[in-house]
């Protein structure tokens, strides 16, 4: 009876001993495949990191979403394989047991009896005794988990990727990537559009913005169907014809504009707005056919309003006050309607441009200047900033010059549209192309392409404010003689 | 199981006697705890031992109350350069029968005893020397071409004088690697030595209880071999004595102290002398199986006599004590 009570309390000690053991084991196991995962996450989100500056050159944007896991399926068969399960590291933790509990060898003697399944009576001493001092033994709670640092790092990792992939600092248009893809003519052209109506929408230049929202529609439409660069050009040419017809119809309604600067027409409406303001507010009753003197005195201060009342012998100081207003309000709509043909024709040379040049860095200068606002190219033509270029030179590349000169009508007088801005000296865009047949230059044409160009040169450069006067003068006064001749 | 509950019991009992051993001993021999457990580890495992200390350090007391506790039958062999082999072993001697006739008869030499105290072991021919260890390792002797059995259990200590190199024989070290262990006698410190002075000089010698008898020393040294040992602590062991070899390749810097200074490392029966004295240890103590800590206890007695050192050892002063301790550092106990 004793004896099998001894067989039944020993077979007890060793299924103790078997199930601590094999909960330790699996306790341990488990612990490994945690840390390998854990491993495989922060290398795969530190190589995803690492190669940022290549998310640029794949096919779908969205497929960045999806590089850890690629990266995490590479990793995963190498760091499985190196760190598997082996049964050293089955000795290791349960050695691990007998030093923490001082059992000194006696769990490790245990299990590897259990593993013979030796009968001696001297090795199942051994087992009764590790049985006995395991009862209590708690894989979990004695061998905690213990987070490594690469399961401290994959949250912030992580959240890092995601914020730099969610704001697109990889894509080109942050600057943020080492490898750029080259910006295609319809990215170009939707960039441009924007611009353009914003300055449309800022100087209320309607013909501009239905020409802005035209063109964005047309780049939008390219960027959506992801349209070739040689394909896109098609719609681009048919965009500038009609660009050119809208350009021509307007420019004979304000033809007699069509010699000033750009800066004349921009303080002239300043100018005209101030005025209407003024008569608005102004003592003559209403019908008044007499102006007052202070109104007349505040007209001097205007000289473009002055000079333009000048030049137009209706004008004058026994206009009423209705009548005024009316002119104020026609010399208005031409003046809005000049700057407004002038900021299509701008437009229209930069699709030419974009379809002359292509994709690159070279459209950039002309593709920022045409929408812009104050310091902009004005009219048509073309001139780099900084470059020094002797005046009537075209800057940029001959073949370029040669290649945007687009073709005129021949026995119609041809029109110098000089573009001016910024850089050492103005240039002249000769657009016209010779005939065979004679061509005349009008003298007024070329005394008021200079004079836009001095008075653009004027606008930014140093000059004392008494010379500026006198030069304008000086002009105005040779705009004056070919009349009297 | 019944015989669970036997080895309970060994355990128990051989932990007993043990104990009063020690006790009995503790009575007689001042210090020296550590030595009286090697030697007794050494007894049971059915080894020899080289002891090494100045004189007057109480060898041979030791060892004469050893058999006196263990009642075993003791004598003591002092070694001199002309010791003749015969005056170990013994010789035939021409005597007269009770008939009247003269015959031969065997008179047995002192090595016929269980424990032998083989004194300055170094200072006899190797001729000497040869005759003892032959009986050490046949545990028999033959005289006249007849064989004649040693007493069982039979244990050797043999003992060299550090200090004395004239006029000695210095065991070769193939007779050296033959004992179990080699123990260092310290020289006692100041509180020891009062004790000692108190015990000799004062008090007369104490009378010692036998605790223990050959049949139970018998019985002790299969339950030593009884006690289990996990592979992993064998290995444990066997990495331990591999890494005694100078083991680099040409070419290569020594990167252990073993590998600059040991000639030749542990032979085999420096593995088998490991773990069985750590058996011995593990059953002492009564532990059921064996430990890591009891392979490291038991090295330096069972390793520190099988090193050859080169002779930058002897230049730089380096012994195999700080060799194998730095081993022991060195090598972990799962690889």
């Amino acid at each position: 009876m004793g004896a099998k009570k001894g067989i039944v309390e020993l077979s007890l000690d060793a299924e103790i001993l078997r199930e601590k053991l094999a909960g330790l084991l699996h306790w341990e196991r488990r612990k490994r495949r945690e840390q390998i995962a854990a491993e495989i996450c922060c290398y795969a989100l530190l190589a995803a990191l690492l190669a940022m500056p290549l998310y640029p050159l794949l096919a779908e944007p969205v497929q960045r979403w999806f590089i850890p896991v690629f990266l995490a399926a590479a990793l995963a068969p190498f760091l499985w394989l190196r760190q598997r399960w082996r049964r050293s590291d089955t000795a290791r933790a349960v050695a691990r047991v007998d030093k923490t509990l001082i059992l000194e060898e006696r769990a490790l003697t245990a299990w590897e009896i259990l593993y013979r399944n030796e009968t001696a009576a001297p090795a199942l001493l051994v087992v009764k005794e590790a049985g006995e001092k395991l009862k209590t033994f708690d894989p979990r709670a004695q061998f905690a988990r213990q987070w490594s640092w690469q399961s401290r790092l994959i949250l912030p990792l992580l959240a890092l990727w995601s914020g730099l992939l969610w704001f697109d600092i990889d894509g080109p248009s942050r600057g943020g990537a080492l490898l750029v893809a080259p910006s295609t003519l319809a990215q170009k052209l939707r960039e441009y559009s924007k611009d353009l109506q914003q300055k449309a929408e800022m100087e209320g230049l309607r013909e501009s913005l239905q020409v802005g929202r035209e063109l964005e529609k047309v780049a939008q439409r390219g960027i959506d169907t992801k349209t070739a660069d040689d394909r896109f050009k098609t719609e681009l040419a048919g965009m500038s014809k009609k660009l050119d017809a809208v350009g021509k119809s307007a420019a004979e309604s304000s033809s007699f504009l069509a010699a000033e600067s750009q800066q004349s027409l921009k303080d002239l409406k300043t100018e005209l707005e101030t005025a209407q303001d003024f008569l608005n507010l102004s003592n003559a009753p209403e019908g008044s056919r007499e102006l007052s003197q202070s109104w007349l005195d505040r007209l001097a201060a205007m000289p473009q309003l002055k000079r333009q009342i000048d030049k137009d012998s209706q004008v004058g100081r026994h206009m009423g006050r209705n009548e005024v207003k009316s002119f104020f309000e026609k010399m208005e709509k031409q003046v809005t309607g000049e700057l407004d043909r002038r900021t299509v024709l701008d437009a229209q040379q930069f699709l030419e441009q974009l379809m002359k040049q292509g994709q690159g860095e070279k459209g950039q200068s002309q593709m920022q200047a045409a929408g812009k606002g104050e310091e902009e190219l004005a009219g048509d033509g073309q001139k780099e900033k900084g470059m020094g270029n002797l005046a009537g030179k075209e800057p940029g590349r001959k073949e370029e010059a040669e290649a945007i000169l687009s073709q005129s009508q021949s026995g119609a007088p041809t029109r110098l549209k000089g573009l001016l801005g910024e850089g050492q000296s103005g240039t002249l865009v000769l657009k016209g192309k010779p005939s065979a047949a004679t061509s005349e230059v009008l003298p007024q044409e070329v005394i008021a392409s200079y004079r836009r160009q001095a008075e653009a040169e004027l606008n930014t450069e140093s000059v004392p404010a008494a010379l500026k006067e006198a030069i304008k003068k000086y002009f105005l006064s040779l705009d004056a003689e070919p009349n009297k001749k | 199981m019944e015989a669970v509950a036997e080895i309970e019991q060994r355990m128990a009992l051989a932990r007993r006697s043990f104990d009063e051993l020690k006790a009995e001993m503790a009575r007689v021999i001042v210090g020296h705890e550590e030595l009286i457990e090697q030697v007794f580890i050494a007894l049971i495992c059915g080894g020899h031992c080289l002891l090494e200390g100045v004189p007057g350090l109480g060898k041979t007391l030791m060892v004469r109350s050893l058999g006196e506790i263990l009642s075993l039958s003791f004598s003591r062999i002092q070694f001199t350069p002309d010791l003749m082999p015969a005056d170990i072993t013994g010789t035939n001697v021409l005597t007269d029968d009770p008939s009247g006739r003269k015959v031969f008869e065997f008179q047995r030499g002192p090595v016929f005893a269980h424990i032998v105290l083989a004194d300055e072991i170094n200072r006899a021919t190797p001729k000497t020397q040869s005759a003892l260890l032959e009986a050490m390792q046949e545990q028999s002797v033959t005289v006249g071409g007849k064989a004649h059995r040693l007493e069982h259990p039979f244990m050797v200590l043999a003992t060299q004088n550090p200090i004395e190199m004239e006029g000695t024989y210095p065991l070769p070290e193939a007779q050296v690697d033959r004992f179990f262990f080699k123990l260092v006698l310290l020289y006692p410190n100041r509180e020891e030595l009062s004790r000692i002075a108190d015990l000799t000089t004062a008090a007369p010698r104490a009378v010692l209880r036998e605790v223990l008898d050959g049949g139970g020393i018998h019985r002790m040294r299969q339950w030593v071999r009884d006690v289990p040992l996990a592979d992993l602590v064998k290995d444990y062991a066997v990495r331990l004595v591999l890494a005694t070899h100078p083991q680099q390749g040409p070419g290569k810097a020594a990167v252990t102290s073993a590998q600059k200074f040991v000639l030749y490392g542990s032979s085999p029966r420096g593995l088998q002398s490991l773990i069985l004295a750590a058996k011995a240890r593990a059953l002492l103590a009564g532990r059921p199986n064996v430990s890591f800590e009891d392979i490291r206890f038991m090295i330096p007695p069972s390793l520190r006599h099988r090193l050859i050192l080169n002779l930058e050892a002897d230049a730089d002063g380096i012994g195999a004590e700080k060799i194998l301790a730095e081993l022991i550092e060195q090598i972990p106990e799962v690889p």
